[in-house]
């Protein structure tokens, strides 16, 4: 039986702040690895729902603190996420390659989302 | 086993090491030395496995009358379609011409030509040595920023082109990316801390001669530069790293600054990164450096070699430290070169403040 679900527990009346770094990959790059802060109610509206979905999808609160990989070997990257909305916040780190479609779809996003803050204004 | 492996099990100083001692580390090291032993012994039984039922399934079409594995490459790409499911749909095997995308000649040429560098000049077949086939998925996921062997096979990404090209675009990134199957096969150097920067350090050095003989560029000619062209004209940098001169390949608003340091006064300690594997690797990597340019000609024939034979000599412990592997190979090259070139790689070690003598 997977993990239980929390339908709900994410919506949109509350505030949902995600940190997000990548660790590891080809090189080691600062930039990357320093986190970076997604404030989701900052987002256009279809953005917002779309990542809170994205995380409700992904059961991210019901997560080990280190999500299992398979068989990444050297250079696969390491994800840590952080999400705290408002009632809880949890505290993860997944390494690639990730088996989880869910939680899979959901670093995708937060690479993109990361990507366009740490652009320089 | 080979005759090629069978062979120079009996050379002076190289054997195989078993996985015991990873599983004893697996068993009594540390948390973090255990979690590093469980994950290198889980990609070391991943590679063993494959080899095999590979061996299994082929013995037939690779063995000769006399038992002998052929050295003839065999390479297969595939097409992951931009999702993250291995291997995907199967668009060049070997022997095949050139097809129109871009990416899986890159992988096939690469794949190729690294297999050609370790055949060719130390005699070895493929990453195994015993003729593993090579196999590689490209379009891996969606704008994926990486590339990766995992104990199977190579796995290139897309880059984002924002920041990152397609990652088959560097000769010396496949290669170093292969050559971790190679460290995998013959060192088992954990994963972490200096063990682990060796690791990186030890594909950064192969990966780079690959290139090197694949261009018949002198230690003097070459660029030593790994990772040129990955990035895109965005990003202030030339390439991932620099062994030539360590902390200077890039610096750029999103990426930061390349961390690397050259010598040990700038060793970073650190809990990332697997304790700063791609970071304190620019140690050895400058090392290699000063050691194949103080060594002259092209630098596979005399320091790749001294490299090579310390990646398997029995005396490297999977937690090698970086004086440990510096000792190694300052007594491979007395003996497998002499007095002078024993001088010339202890001195390398001394300029980045390691006392290998």
């Amino acid at each position: 039986m997977g993990r239980g679900r929390h339908p709900g527990r994410v919506g949109r009346g509350t505030a949902l702040r995600i940190d997000f770094s990548i660790d590891g990959g080809l090189a080691a790059f600062p930039g990357l690895a320093r986190p970076v802060s997604i404030h989701c109610d900052a987002l256009p509206a279809h953005e917002n729902a779309r990542l809170r979905d994205l995380v409700r999808r992904a059961d991210f609160f019901a997560l080990p603190p280190q999500e299992p990989s398979r068989g990444g070997g050297p250079d696969a990257r390491a994800y840590t996420i952080a999400i705290d909305d408002g009632s809880q916040c949890r505290t993860v780190t997944v390494r690639e390659p990730i088996a989880d479609p869910a939680l899979r779809d959901l670093v995708a996003e937060l690479r993109d989302k990361a990507m366009a803050e740490r652009r320089p204004k | 086993m080979s005759l090629i492996r069978a062979r120079r099990q009996h050379l002076p100083g190289c054997c195989i090491l078993p996985p015991d001692m990873l599983r004893r580390i697996a068993l009594h090291g540390s948390r973090n030395q255990r979690e590093a032993a469980l994950d290198t012994l889980a990609v070391d039984q991943t590679l063993r496995l494959g080899r095999a039922t590979y061996q299994l399934l082929e013995s037939g079409a690779r063995h000769g009358l006399l038992g002998v594995p052929t050295t003839a490459k065999q390479r297969t790409i595939y097409d992951a379609q931009g999702h993250e499911t291995l291997p995907g749909r199967m668009v060049r095997a070997e022997g095949a011409g050139g097809v129109a995308d871009v990416e899986v000649n890159e992988a096939y040429d690469g794949l190729g030509a690294t297999f050609d560098f370790y055949a060719e000049v130390y005699d070895r077949n493929s990453i195994d040595d015993e003729g593993l086939r090579l196999d590689a998925s490209v379009h891996y996921g969606r704008r994926y920023d990486n590339a990766f062997w995992n104990g199977r096979q190579m796995v290139f990404g897309d880059g984002d082109g924002d920041l990152f090209n397609r990652f088959t675009v560097s000769l010396d990134v496949i290669a170093h990316e292969l050559t971790h199957g190679v460290t995998g096969d013959e060192a088992h150097l954990v994963y972490l801390d200096q063990a682990g920067a060796l690791n990186e350090s030890i594909s950064d050095v192969f990966g780079s001669l690959v290139k090197q003989y694949a261009r018949r560029q002198s230690a003097g000619e070459a660029d030593w530069l790994i990772g040129e062209g990955l990035f895109t004209a965005s990003v202030h940098g030339v390439a991932l790293r620099s062994m030539k001169a360590p902390g200077t390949a890039f610096d750029d608003p999103v990426l930061g600054r390349d961390p690397q340091p050259a010598t040990m006064a700038g060793y970073v300690h650190t809990s990332s990164d697997s304790g700063g594997v791609h970071t304190n690797s620019g140690i050895p990597n400058h090392a290699f450096y000063l050691a194949a340019t103080g060594l002259g000609g092209f630098a596979w024939e005399k320091a790749g070699r001294i490299w090579y034979e310390t990646l398997r000599d029995k005396r490297l412990k999977p937690t090698a430290t970086f004086r440990q592997f510096a000792r190694c190979t300052v007594q491979n090259a007395a003996h497998f070169f002499g007095p002078a070139e024993r001088q010339t790689v202890s001195a390398a070690w001394a300029e980045v403040g390691i006392r290998a003598a």
